[in-house]
């Protein structure tokens, strides 16, 4: 009866995700520290915060890839982050993940790329039955025509799309992008961010969107968490951010540099005295 | 320093224990292979790579061996007089160590050094996380059929070092150096068993699952970076070539045993 109660959740509203007082250590580097978050079913949460906050390691714990040091993980009311390799098999079937920088398989081609889950757990052999989910995943982010190519040949928004045909390739509840506009001109990422708005609203699927980028958090999110040195310091739609009175959040949301750092640049001395003329490599 | 030294001393039984699961894991993944039908077209592909692709380096070592030793050993036999004996020295070389060794140090370079690269770098570009995230075990997807490839092929490769190393030998012996053919196979049948052949072939399994283990461990736990890739390359090919060395000494002292055993007459004559 103790262990039951220590391995479910009581959830309130409709709640699909609970991180409880998760801590996570990395040698003596605390990444994030206490943080709790509940995920709400069938709405897109975005994580914002500055490089190196801990924004990719947060969203690793929610289908338990990285183990927190301390905290607990629930899905649907079930306690998941004491579940062993195994066990997390069948749980991670309810997710999607899409990786900062695709992680397609190299040595796979487009379409097997997208039938390696679904060979895996579908148990379904090489069929037209097969080729025709590959098509119509791709077609949904655009790219049906691409089964031949390899991840070598396309280019970053094109492995991407990829990434994301694949990663809703088992018809996942949970979608979790990692970074999924990083590194794309403004019209790819719009591009993006209008897959993720039509995954959400034509699949019904919870979001959970880990990203830098303001115009795409603005754009895609009902609620912004904005994480700073592995804490939460500011949490709310999209309204709520932009007026929130925190300074940290306000230098974040408009990209200005703080005066601290602007204090330790400016310390650091004139830049033209460090420059070098080609003369002076010039051989005597 | 102290501290120092405890620490170092519980990283490394960290590391040793790390590793034995990995190697239980993948052993128990392969087996579950062999039944998994799913599972065959990863072998059979790894199979191609693994094996077929190291025929002609694997063919081209054991010749060289079975030359080498031919030249060097015929001096010393044709000053006792016995130049035809040359035969049995190349032969039971070739089959029992020298073919087995190098071969299987020819395939952890060439073999070792790709699975270790490949696993590598398919970490720090988080493909295996993202097999992990689709709910399959990298192990049984990624490890397994590769392990399963090289156990099987290693000893198949030394059959082909072993020929070509016999051959090498008898072109030397007696085409270069002129010594009788039918001497050189009478001696060569009298002093090589079944028993000596089948020994190199046996080590093959152990060289294979040694090789294959100890090059997915270090692509699955390098660092970050070209430089990790590059390292976890090279202590995979260290690790691998001090095993092959270990696992010969003690493959060899197991069999005279065993040989001693149930052929004790023979074994002293």
């Amino acid at each position: 009866m103790k262990d039951n109660k220590n391995n479910n959740h009581t959830l309130t509203n409709n709640h699909i995700i609970t991180l409880e007082n998760i801590t996570k250590k990395f040698g003596n580097n605390v990444v994030i520290d206490n943080v709790s978050i509940q995920i709400e079913k069938s709405k897109t949460t975005v994580i914002i915060g500055p490089s190196g906050c801990g924004k990719t390691v947060l969203l690793k714990h929610m289908n338990v890839l990285l183990r927190p040091s301390s905290g607990r993980v629930y899905l649907k009311n079930r306690r998941i982050d004491n579940l062993n390799e195994s066990d997390l098999k069948q749980i991670r079937l309810h997710y999607g993940y899409l990786f900062q920088e695709g992680a397609l398989f190299d040595s796979m081609s487009v379409a097997e790329n997208i039938m390696f889950p679904l060979q895996q757990h579908g148990k379904i052999k090489i069929s037209k039955t097969t080729e025709e989910i590959v098509k119509t995943k791709l077609a949904m982010v655009g790219l049906d025509g691409f089964q031949n190519f390899f991840p070598a040949n396309l280019s970053g928004g094109q492995r991407k799309r990829v990434a994301l045909a694949r990663a809703i390739a088992l018809n996942p509840e949970i979608i979790l992008y990692d970074e999924p506009t990083t590194g794309l001109d403004p019209i790819r990422s719009d591009m993006i961010n209008e897959i993720i708005i039509k995954f959400q609203k034509e699949l019904n699927v919870t979001t959970i969107v880990v990203t830098h980028d303001m115009k795409s958090a603005y754009k895609i999110g009902d609620r912004i968490i904005m994480l700073h040195h592995g804490k939460i310091i500011a949490d709310g739609n999209a309204e709520h951010i932009r007026n929130h009175p925190h300074p940290i959040v306000q230098q974040f949301i408009h990209g200005q540099v703080s005066e601290d750092d602007l204090a330790v640049l400016r310390a650091t001395g004139s830049v033209i005295q460090t420059q070098f003329h080609p003369r002076d490599f010039e051989q005597n | 320093m102290p501290e120092l030294g405890q620490s170092k001393t519980i990283t490394t039984i960290n590391d040793i224990g790390r590793f034995g699961r990995f190697a239980w894991k993948s052993f128990i993944n392969s087996f579950g292979c062999c039944i998994n039908r799913k599972a065959l077209p990863l072998v059979w592909y790894q199979m191609n790579v693994i094996g077929v692709r190291s025929v002609p380096v694997i063919m081209i070592t054991g010749a060289f061996v079975g030359m080498t030793l031919a030249v060097q050993a015929y001096d010393q036999l044709a000053g006792m007089g016995l130049e035809e004996h040359l035969g049995v020295l190349i032969n039971i070389s070739v089959v029992k160590e020298l073919g087995p060794v190098l071969a299987a140090v020819m395939l952890a370079g060439r073999i070792g050094g790709a699975l270790t690269a490949e696993l590598g770098t398919m970490n720090v570009t988080e493909q295996i996380d993202a097999v992990r995230s689709m709910g399959t075990d990298p192990v049984g997807c990624l490890v397994a059929p590769r392990i399963l490839a090289c156990l099987l092929l290693t000893p198949s490769l030394i059959i082909y070092a072993d020929f070509l190393g016999i051959v090498g030998g008898y072109f030397v012996s007696v085409i270069q150096l002129g010594i009788n053919s039918s001497a050189y196979w009478e001696f060569s049948a009298y002093g090589v068993g079944l028993w000596d052949v089948s020994i190199g072939v046996i080590k093959g399994f152990f060289f294979g699952a040694a090789i294959a283990v100890i090059s997915c461990y270090k692509g699955f736990t390098c660092k970050e970076g070209a430089q990790g890739v590059g390292q976890a390359c090279t202590e995979a090919f260290v690790a691998s070539f001090i095993s092959i060395l270990a696992l010969d000494f003690i493959l060899a002292v197991v069999s005279k045993a065993i040989y001693s055993t149930f052929w004790p007459i023979k074994s002293i004559v």
